[in-house]
């Protein structure tokens, strides 16, 4: 057997506490942890395999990574180490001191998000007064020469302002603007009706796009990320399974995806159980989707095989109850009617938003 | 679209670091989303910015490498890094 390839990324979740509700959270509906979150010196030794392991760049994320006091701590750990240290936040409950603080400690680079350019839309959307706030800190961002993305998540309820959200971007001088439509896992799931935009909005949100990039010039860089319930063919999720990302939760479970714990019989290693490296390449839940060896048809013939790897595993199981089955987003898919049905129901029956929630 | 701006001396754009990769044995440019892998000649090229002007880099390297560093490549290379926004001029981040 030919042994696995490296990871690149490590998905550093340093807790799943959050001041903001969002509702398409990327975290699981079960939040409250049965172990505790990490300690610091557990931290460092995690950030130390992933290096050995190959790792280039680690993800600092939540969560809200910010209400870690340690992450100035375990930012100059990973850079100590070469790794390239990027933060993904809300930008809530950062003074300007902290922000200097990471700076000092060798932090790379900072994703800000921001739920909508509407400052009422977005407090509303984030369960929380923040549009200020977020103007502040990349503001102060900027001041200390940090390059900043922007993570605009989109949805049926902020996708008719893509054009002023770009503006805002250009206004607040960002080197980055991204236009990440929601995936439907976790919170976004038991929300998706509230949340999927038409497929007129999506068609409309990319002639935006492509305009603005004309008037926008090289700056900021705009990507977008098109929504996969809208397209032919499922998207590359992770690049294939266990084979350039894992993620390590905050209560130290390793995930080969973030939002895996959704799958129902898996199991999954915790970092004071073995290193790193011997659970990337020997747990069996890293091996259970590698490679192409597992796909049903009509992933096993197709050759779309190492294009897509058959699509997100999370997606094939909320929607068919089958981790291994292809992801219904595939037009090939036996099961793609599903998507078909949820674009319809969610059009002609819109549904009340459940705000993310400690349960 | 706007007229980039022309790059006269090279720098990694904010953001972007080169790395040398002990485990894979590679040069690496990383940035927020992602990693280009350098060969020899390009990891060269972006180790021998250090306030340069495009010229003065192709001149360094041609001597240091007698030649084998082509001016055409060399400036083909650059080209598509600064397409990627991973290179930019130095002015662009530290205006005089």
């Amino acid at each position: 057997m030919v042994e696995a390839p490296r990871p690149y990324s490590l998905l550093a979740e340093l807790t799943y506490r959050c001041p903001l509700k969002c509702p398409y959270c990327s975290n699981p509906l079960k939040l409250r942890l049965d172990r505790k979150e990490l300690e610091t010196a557990v931290w460092k030794r995690v950030l130390a395999e992933a290096a050995d392991l190959g790792v280039v760049q680690v993800h600092f994320s939540g969560g809200e990574p910010l209400l870690r006091q340690d992450l100035a701590e375990l930012v100059a750990a990973a850079r100590g180490l070469d790794l390239y240290t990027h933060l993904i936040t809300s930008a809530l409950g950062a003074g300007d001191d902290q922000l200097a603080r990471l700076r000092d400690a060798g932090l790379d680079a900072l994703q800000i998000s921001l739920q909508d350019s509407r400052a009422s839309q977005n407090d509303w959307l984030a369960g929380a007064a923040s549009f200020e706030e977020k103007r502040r800190m990349i503001a102060a961002s900027r001041r200390l020469d940090f390059p900043v993305t922007l993570n605009v998540v989109l949805h049926r309820h902020n996708i008719e302002r893509i054009d002023e959200t770009i503006d805002l971007a250009v206004e607040w001088d960002v080197d980055r603007l991204e236009l990440a439509h929601v995936q439907y896992t976790g919170w976004a799931f038991r929300n998706r009706a509230a949340l999927l935009p038409t497929r007129e909005q999506v068609a409309r949100a990319a002639e935006v796009v492509a305009l603005a990039r004309e008037r926008a010039g090289m700056r900021p860089e705009i990507l977008h990320v098109l929504p996969d319930y809208f397209q032919e063919f499922p998207k590359a999720c992770l690049n294939g399974w266990g084979r350039m990302f894992l993620t390590v939760a905050p209560d130290g479970a390793v995930l080969p995806c973030q939002s895996a714990r959704e799958i129902a019989g898996l199991e999954f290693p915790f970092v004071e159980d073995a290193s790193l490296s011997d659970i990337w390449f020997r747990a069996p839940v890293f091996q259970r989707f590698r490679g192409t060896g597992w796909m049903p048809e009509p992933c096993r013939s197709c050759e779309r095989r190492e294009i897509d790897f058959g699509g997100c595993r999370c997606q094939a199981y909320l929607l068919t109850g089958a981790a291994a089955a292809t992801d219904p987003v595939c037009r090939l898919s036996p099961d793609h009617s599903l998507i078909e049905r949820a674009l319809v129901e969610s059009a002609v029956q819109p549904a009340q938003i459940e705000f993310r929630m400690y349960q | 679209m706007q007229p980039e701006t022309e790059i006269i001396r090279p720098i990694l754009a904010p953001g972007t670091r080169y790395r040398w990769d002990k485990v894979r044995r590679q040069h690496q440019l990383v940035f927020p989303e992602g990693v280009l892998v350098l060969n020899e000649s390009g990891a060269a090229i972006v180790q021998a910015f250090n306030g340069r002007t495009i010229e003065e880099i192709i001149a360094v390297l041609s001597a240091q490498y007698e030649d084998k560093v082509q001016g055409a490549d060399a400036r083909a290379f650059l080209r598509r890094l600064a397409d990627r926004r991973l290179i930019c001029d130095s002015a662009a981040v530290h205006p005089a």
